[in-house]
């Protein structure tokens, strides 16, 4: 029965416990890249991306390097968790920049800014410490990203839908813009409580 | 060795593998930058109002840089920050003009008859799809605040359903003159203090049955001034292009009978003064 | 009989069934031919395309049925004078819609002499060239309200194989009984015109479809259609089964592939009242000078239905139906749901008015619209099968891309949709703004 495992991994990591929608990080790219459905599009995709590299890297990291022995002695430096993770995720995005910038400017100039903001997003921080604390193994870990940026991409699509449909409404004027969109950002978070004891 | 040096150790070790690897993409990955482009972005007003014509001033300032644009093209920045735009790339700043929009009516609820009780969708293009719009005059302000929705520096505003454009508000980005259904509003040189607040080529006898002061193409400007008006199509035109601006003064010494033919503080002061009454 | 040919189906999909039809202020009322006027207004262009140019000048003499203006181009169409006179001027009038146009007053001089008019055809053994060049000549355009160039709708691409001509008899909108009493007193006019025309297309099935509930002129239609070749339908009294595509597909059965003309289905439809003018500029020579009007409304004396010459001015109209009986609260060149509201009694008869209206303010409720309430009622009554409401809702956040691709340009601005509309919204104005918005930026 290992792959109902996966397959709970899976559901929890996308709905019950949705990164944006249940565990409230990442809310920033979330309200930001969300006014149109390609803009959201590509962001999901560079999220998914740098979540399951994060993931595996972190994973690795975590499990062979914090807890490395020399000769008979046996060090432990879970406490320097935060500041690795850190250290190699804004590297890791830095490179990605760097890449895209190159491979798909399209890309990097729909992505603006918010490509230097998963550097320091919390979403990212959060599923590598996640996967850390969960003890998973380096291919559960990897999994694990990956599903965490798809449960991300599909509140990302799901709300930029939303705020697509919005833009036609005629909304009182005190709340147009951001207003709406938080409550409605609210809503589907209520929404998603809906699937929790799902697993 | 203890726990200490192991975690600088291992700090060091990886920051200095992320380094290099960094370093190495960023030489294999390199995409020619210009900095001046971040410069100019800076430099200018960043309201990405499309006055330029360009998706923004970010597209601009890289027009700009490749040449494909004049710092001057913006016309919002102000004539120093264009001077300094222009000596950051070492190019002639080139004279442009400033110019302001100015709204060629003056037929407010008070002047025109309101012909028919609209019930319609509050905007002029819409408005102006049945029958020629509200208004008895079929070339004049609506009075439905398209162009003052679409002034992203709030430089027009509705007295008496008659847009009035405030010229020190105004920086001539043009929005405004693509959202008139009946193209009124123009883009003038904002060193001309005198405009003919009329845009209606009808015959004089029409006009004067649709509005109170409208231009009857009298010829009175243009007999005192003929370098500073001409008359086409019954309508009087200040010749903007000409060197001779008519000034207020002028205004005063010709008397236009229906006083269509006004500076712009006088347009101003009367048209605030009419929509308190 | 060609295999696609269904059983008739008499009616098509949607619409809606206007409570008041007005019709009865008019119906039985003989078409009465007006007195001859002082001035006539001609306007130009009358038809859709490119407008032509005028070929008199202020001060000519003119006789009646004498050229006035000769076609601009290939779509376009010849006008000419309603009586015998004096050029009088050139005026500068708003039309119909409100677009300034270049009129012509005609001042008469009391004789209404002919001009020399052209030799009657014989249209059984004339060329179908000849045909369509008189009825050019003659200026005969698409009366029913598209203004369309009958001789362009005549000649359909050669790839374009002709099954039917459909004669559009159904007059679908409320208090227009103009073509009813055509029908009605002139059958044979129109079964010519139609014979002429199916000659012209080089003998399709020809049929007319008649709504139900113009039940004396259809048979009297039946009593003639067998000599002409014509056949004559029962349609549904339903809005609006007048329109091109809805009457096809009542009639033939064929749906009109989206954003084609219906000669892409095989068909060709005529207005009964164009087939009549088809019939007089073959026959008889005579060039498209006047027409049948409905002048009705429940604010006016005595609404008639008057044979008025094209350029009389609507006020002259309305005085020869003995004035107003209260203060209109409307004036409306055409029928209520897609005639153009009129600022005031300045306008005049052009080739397709077929009605001028005035309603009175109990009629003209002035309605608060609210909120799309998403009931989707527009949908259900939405002939072309759009989304009138989030069609509009595009266009007032001024997102046309997402209007074209939701179609608008299909719509036929029936006004269905805001018929039918509990939130009284104006869902066809804010599509005809789309409309004209798209079409301005595809111009560019």
């Amino acid at each position: 029965m290992e792959y109902l495992e996966y397959v709970k991994l899976a559901l929890g990591a996308v709905l019950v416990y949705n990164f944006v929608l249940a565990r409230f990080l990442g809310i920033c790219p979330f309200l930001g890249v969300s006014k149109r459905l390609g803009t959201a599009l590509g962001m999901s995709g560079a999220v998914i991306f740098v979540m399951t590299i994060a993931c595996a890297i972190t994973a690795a990291i975590n499990q062979y390097l914090l807890n490395f022995r020399w000769g008979e002695k046996r060090f432990d430096l879970t406490f320097l968790q935060i500041l690795i993770f850190i250290l190699v995720i804004a590297a890791l995005v830095q490179i990605i920049e760097i890449v895209l910038q190159k491979i798909s400017p399209v890309l990097y100039r729909a992505l603006g800014i918010y490509l230097p903001l998963i550097t320091t997003n919390c979403a990212v921080l959060g599923s590598a410490t996640l996967g850390a604390q969960m003890q998973y193994s380096v291919f559960k870990s990897t999994l694990f990203g990956f599903f965490s940026g798809v449960g991300f991409a599909l509140a990302l699509v799901l709300f930029s839908s939303l705020r697509e449909r919005l833009e036609l409404a005629d909304i009182p004027r005190p709340f147009q813009g951001t207003a709406i969109a938080l409550i409605t950002a609210g809503i589907l978070a209520m929404v998603f409580i809906g699937f929790s004891g799902l697993c | 060795m203890n726990t200490l040096e192991a975690a600088v150790l291992l700090m060091g070790v990886t920051g200095g593998i992320l380094g290099v690897v960094i370093a190495l993409a960023a030489r294999f990955f390199r995409v020619a930058h210009d900095p001046r482009v971040e410069l100019l972005i800076e430099l200018l007003p960043n309201a990405n109002c499309g006055g330029c014509g360009k998706a923004g001033c970010a597209d601009l300032a890289r027009a700009i840089v490749a040449g494909e644009a004049k710092p001057s093209d913006c016309p919002v920045s102000s004539r120093e920050a264009i001077a300094s735009m222009s000596s950051l790339l070492g190019i002639d700043p080139g004279v442009a003009e400033k110019k302001v929009a100015v709204v060629r009516c003056n037929g407010d609820a008070l002047h025109t008859k309101v012909a028919v009780n609209y019930n319609g969708v509050s905007d002029c293009a819409s408005a102006a799809l049945v029958g020629g719009g509200p208004k008895s005059c079929n070339y004049g302000c609506l009075g439905l605040s398209s162009c003052a929705r679409a002034c992203p520096f709030g430089a027009i505003e509705m007295l008496k359903n008659l847009a009035v454009v405030h010229p020190e508000l105004c920086v001539g980005c043009g929005k405004c003159v693509s959202v008139c259904p009946r193209g009124l509003i123009t883009l003038v040189p904002a060193s001309a203090q005198v405009h003919v607040y009329c845009n209606s080529p009808a015959r004089a006898a029409v006009k004067r049955k649709n509005c109170a002061s409208p231009c009857l193409g009298c010829r009175k400007c243009e007999r005192q001034s003929p370098d500073s008006f001409e008359v086409v199509n019954n309508l009087a035109r200040v010749k903007y292009s000409s060197g001779t601006l008519p000034t207020p003064e002028l205004v005063e010494a010709i008397g236009c009978p229906t006083k269509c033919l006004r500076s712009v503080s006088g347009h101003l002061e009367q048209e605030r003064k009419e929509a308190h009454e | 009989m060609s295999d696609s040919y269904k059983c008739p189906v008499r009616t098509f999909g949607r619409g809606i069934h206007p409570a008041n039809d007005g019709k009865s202020l008019s119906r039985e009322l003989p078409v009465r031919r007006a007195p001859l006027l002082e001035n006539y207004f001609v306007a130009l262009p009358q038809n859709i395309g490119a407008p032509p140019s005028w070929v008199v000048k202020v001060g000519d003499e003119v006789k009646k049925g004498q050229l006035l203006a000769t076609p601009g181009g290939k779509v376009s169409s010849a006008i000419h004078a309603p009586t015998s006179g004096k050029v009088a001027e050139f005026l500068e009038t708003p039309g119909p819609t409100g677009a300034m146009v270049s009129t012509l007053k005609l001042t008469a001089d009391g004789k209404d002499e002919w001009t020399e008019l052209p030799p009657p055809l014989d249209w059984k053994t004339a060329s179908r060239e000849e045909l369509l060049q008189r009825i050019a000549d003659c200026g005969v355009i698409g009366m029913g309200g598209a203004a369309f160039p009958t001789q362009i709708k005549l000649a359909p691409p050669p790839n374009c194989k002709i099954d039917f001509l459909v004669l559009n008899g159904a007059e679908c909108e409320p208090y227009l009984t103009a073509d009813h009493r055509l029908m009605l007193e002139q059958p044979e006019r129109v079964l010519t015109g139609a014979a002429i025309a199916s000659k012209i297309l080089g003998n399709p099935r020809t049929l007319i479809g008649v709504e139900d509930n113009k039940r004396d002129a259809i048979d009297r239609l039946n009593r003639f259609a067998g000599e002409y070749g014509v056949e004559v339908l029962v349609l549904e009294a339903r809005y609006p089964q007048g329109s091109e595509k809805q009457l096809i597909y009542a009639l033939t059965g064929r749906r009109v592939p989206e954003g084609a003309l219906p000669a892409a289905a095989g068909c060709v439809v005529q207005n009964v009242a164009t087939a009549a003018a088809i019939a007089d500029a073959v026959c008889e020579g005579k060039p498209l000078i006047e027409r049948i009007v409905t002048v009705s409304g429940e604010a006016l004396m005595h609404p008639e239905n008057l044979l008025l010459r094209i350029g009389t001015p609507v006020l002259e109209a309305v005085r020869l139906c003995g004035g107003i009986r209260e203060e209109p609260g409307k004036l409306l060149l055409g029928g209520p749901m897609m005639g153009f509201a009129q600022k005031n009694f300045d306008g005049m008869v052009w080739k397709n008015t077929s009605g001028i209206l005035l309603l009175p303010p109990r009629l003209c409720v002035q309605y608060e619209s609210t909120g799309c309430l998403r009931c989707g009622r527009c949908m259900e009554v939405c002939p072309m099968n759009l989304v009138p409401c989030s069609l509009a809702s595009a266009a007032e956040s001024g997102k046309m891309d997402l209007a074209l691709q939701n179609n608008v340009l299909d719509c036929l601005e029936c006004g269905a949709c805001a018929y039918a509309c509990p939130a009284h919204r104006p869902l066809v104005q804010h599509i005809r703004r789309a409309k004209a918005e798209i079409r301005k930026m595809k111009k560019k």
